[in-house]
């Protein structure tokens, strides 16, 4: 699998390092149902098959963090964008 | 061929001279220190502020982009969104080159952190084939381009000389003799030529 660095270009998915979900949204800390809300940020995925948004890092290049629009079920990549300022 | 290597400690930065079949000549390896290293990071909003005072400064087109760019004896490689490798091509004070720079980058000293490796000659596509995963033809990587990558495990910058089919690579320093030892066995077959540039 090549994973299209927006910096680097297409790349070897072994130069990156996997973090997964890039859906999730770290919840509010002091929020009454912190404990749960913690839970399930660290602890609970959904493992689609299909389309899926992923982070992954590009520790042996450009060492930034990319946001990857992956399909789980056929490895082929909609798009990726840089962490930064991703949206 | 590379019997030679079964015998040197791992440790051991493999021997000046010509590996593999006699009176065949077909890459060669220059490992050099650089004169003066550096990286240069824009600081944050800063990329535009500083691309004008490299410009202006330096006559450096600084591109943001996998690529060298050069002007008067000074390289940068872009490794990063806002980050480059500054390589001086002489001795001389290289910090004081960059002062004008350093309102709108963060500048570090990196002179010791890396050897420069030189490959050329007809083979030289041949031998990186076995280590580099990026298409090294000319249509897809052509003079001026750059690329940080990982070569048999050891990360690397490398880019094309402008002009030739000649690659230079920076390679941590404490890598150096794993990276050698990557030449050797990947070079011998062609003919590989090792050689300390003083
Ligand atoms: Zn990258």
């Amino acid at each position: 699998m090549r994973i299209p660095c927006p910096y680097c270009g297409a790349r070897d998915a072994s130069e990156f390092a996997y973090l997964g979900d890039a859906t999730l949204t770290r919840p509010d800390p002091a929020a009454p149902d912190a404990a749960d809300a913690f839970h399930a940020y660290v602890y609970l995925r959904d493992n689609p098959a299909g389309a899926h948004s992923e982070w992954w890092y590009h520790a042996g290049g450009c060492r930034r963090w990319v946001k990857v629009a992956r399909d789980t079920t056929t490895h082929a990549i909609a798009g990726a964008e840089l962490a930064e300022g991703a949206r | 061929m590379t019997a030679a290597l079964d015998i040197l400690p791992v440790t051991q930065m493999p021997a000046d001279g010509p590996y593999g079949p006699a009176g065949t000549h077909g890459v060669t390896a220059r490992l050099f220190d650089p004169p003066a290293l550096a990286t240069l990071a824009a600081r944050r909003g800063g990329g535009i502020a500083l691309a004008a005072a490299a410009r202006v400064e330096l006559g450096l087109d600084l591109a943001d982009a996998p690529r060298l760019s050069r002007a008067d004896g000074l390289s940068a490689i872009g490794t990063a969104p806002g980050r480059w490798l500054l390589l001086a091509g002489t001795e001389g004070d290289l910090a004081a080159r960059l002062a004008p720079l350093a309102p709108h980058a963060a500048i570090t000293e990196q002179t010791d952190a890396y050897v420069g490796v030189e490959i050329d000659g007809p083979h030289a596509r041949d031998l990186l084939a076995k280590g580099v995963s990026l298409d090294l033809d000319p249509a897809a990587f052509p003079p001026g381009a750059a690329a940080t990558t990982n070569v048999a495990h050891v990360n690397v910058s490398f880019w094309r000389e402008p002009g030739e089919d000649r690659f230079v690579f920076l390679v941590a320093r404490s890598y150096r003799v794993a990276f050698a030892r990557f030449l050797v066995a990947s070079g011998a077959e062609y003919g590989l030529e090792l050689v300390h540039r003083g």
